[in-house]
């Protein structure tokens, strides 16, 4: 081995010394021993190495992220249960246990970055859930009825939906709960993309605007557009993005 | 998972994510976004895992995977045949330089980093993972790794050495011309 091989082995030795018992390391560390060119560009090495780790341990998350962290797990509703008891769940019962539940009233789901109203904490929400699709699917009736609306291509989603909230949430309509207040979701398809349309009551999420035009929020491939009539507050997320969205409205 | 065990995975972790993150997507809304929605991932998915030891890993190479799925890719691919050559020495005075910058432009050198070599080489600096996890989490092969932590650091170097010169440009105080117009 010579210096410059030493060197690009050794260019992966961690600082801190973590790396001291790994065999692969060891020749190169005793060459660096050995030669005094060599073990004085590793000293440097290592020192600049030290300095840059140092200023990089430095950089403290923001306040509040790990609160959003844990506050965004329960959200997927993943505290897991034994295996045997997953497997002997009824499909209803699996439906209910794709049910959402958001602990703590203040525990809305999202990193609370800087938000402009269309990234309101309810389209945050549904483009985490819109990502996790396994856990969708609902039935009943009401649904069948408003998922055939929202899949038919003459329905403008920012007209009036034809929403019965208590019927749907009572005849089995896939139900989030999103800081303890209820939010349905229904998957629907058109021209072959999957789209995710969230409903709840403005009533249930004074904060935002009871009535607003359509806002759009992205992140990465996902998007959102949310909207509310006065009396629903709407959200359909996608990972088409929001000019497919936007077609819809 | 409890909810116990995961508040420690998250106490555990969540920071050196958070900064390789910040490296990943240069600003820090988008890098807490991407640890949060890596958690979530484990949470839905992760817990599953059987080795408990590989947690660290999986968390890193999600938060990897996630970045790469979100931003939009990059169409100019670099040919690591065409790059030249890293420098391998470092100056006695680039360390005096590093350690009297803060930590923020320290990070901001690192972001300036070409992508390809700013993913190991923050990684290789939190120090949480060896060259082999690294590799894992990057999923390329250990000699790629290497390569990229070689050049990727001489890439640094060349920034910080950069940014020390613009801090050291001396602005002219114009009192002096000031005084002359009174």
């Amino acid at each position: 081995m010579n210096n410059q091989q030493a060197k690009f082995i050794l260019s992966g030795y961690r600082p801190g010394g973590q790396d001291a018992a790994d065999a692969m390391f060891g020749d190169a560390l005793s060459q660096a021993a050995a030669d005094p060119v060599l073990g004085a560009w590793f000293a440097r090495e290592q020192a600049h190495d030290r300095a840059v780790a140092a200023k990089l341990r430095e950089i403290v998350p923001p306040a509040g992220l790990r609160e959003a962290i844990l506050a965004g797990a329960r959200v997927s509703g993943a505290q897991p249960a034994p295996a045997a008891r997953w497997q002997s769940w009824t499909p209803r019962l699996a439906m209910a246990a794709a049910i959402v539940v958001l602990i703590g009233a203040g525990a809305v789901a999202v990193w609370p970055r800087p938000m402009d109203a269309a990234e309101s904490p309810l389209a945050k929400f549904a483009m985490l859930d819109a990502r996790e699709t396994s856990k969708h699917g609902g039935h009943g009736e009401e649904q069948k009825d408003l998922q055939a609306d929202l899949s038919n291509n003459a329905t403008h989603l920012s007209g009036d939906l034809p929403v019965d909230f208590a019927a749907l949430a009572k005849t089995g309509c896939r139900t989030l709960d999103l800081g303890g207040k209820p939010v349905l979701e229904v998957c629907f398809k058109r021209n072959g993309k999957w789209f995710h349309c969230y409903v709840a009551r403005c009533d249930d999420f004074p904060s935002l605007p009871a009535k607003q035009g359509a806002q759009f929020a992205e992140n990465g491939a996902m998007g959102a557009a949310t909207w509310a009539d006065g009396v629903h507050r709407f959200v359909v997320a996608s990972n088409t993005g929001v000019s497919a969205i936007r077609r819809l409205l | 998972m409890s909810s116990e065990a995961f508040s420690q995975l998250v106490d555990a972790h969540y920071a050196p994510l958070y900064r390789f993150a910040l490296s990943l997507a240069k600003n820090s809304a988008d890098a807490g976004d991407l640890v949060q929605q890596t958690f979530f991932i484990w949470a839905t998915k992760g817990h599953g895992l059987r080795d408990a030891g590989k947690a660290k890993s999986w968390l890193f190479t999600t938060l990897y995977r996630e970045f790469l799925r979100g931003r939009r890719r990059d169409t100019r691919s670099t040919s690591l045949e065409d790059l030249p050559p890293g420098e391998t020495d470092v100056a006695a005075e680039e360390i005096d330089r590093v350690t009297q910058l803060d930590a923020a432009a320290v990070v901001a050198a690192l972001q300036a980093v070409d992508e390809i070599f700013r993913a190991p080489l923050t990684l290789f600096y939190l120090e949480d993972l060896s060259y082999q996890e690294i590799a894992e989490t990057l999923d390329v092969p250990i000699g790629t790794v290497m390569s990229r932590l070689s050049r990727g650091k001489a890439q640094l170097r060349s920034v910080l050495s950069t940014m020390n010169e613009r801090t050291r440009k001396v602005v002219p105080f114009d009192g002096a011309t000031r005084r002359n117009q009174a």
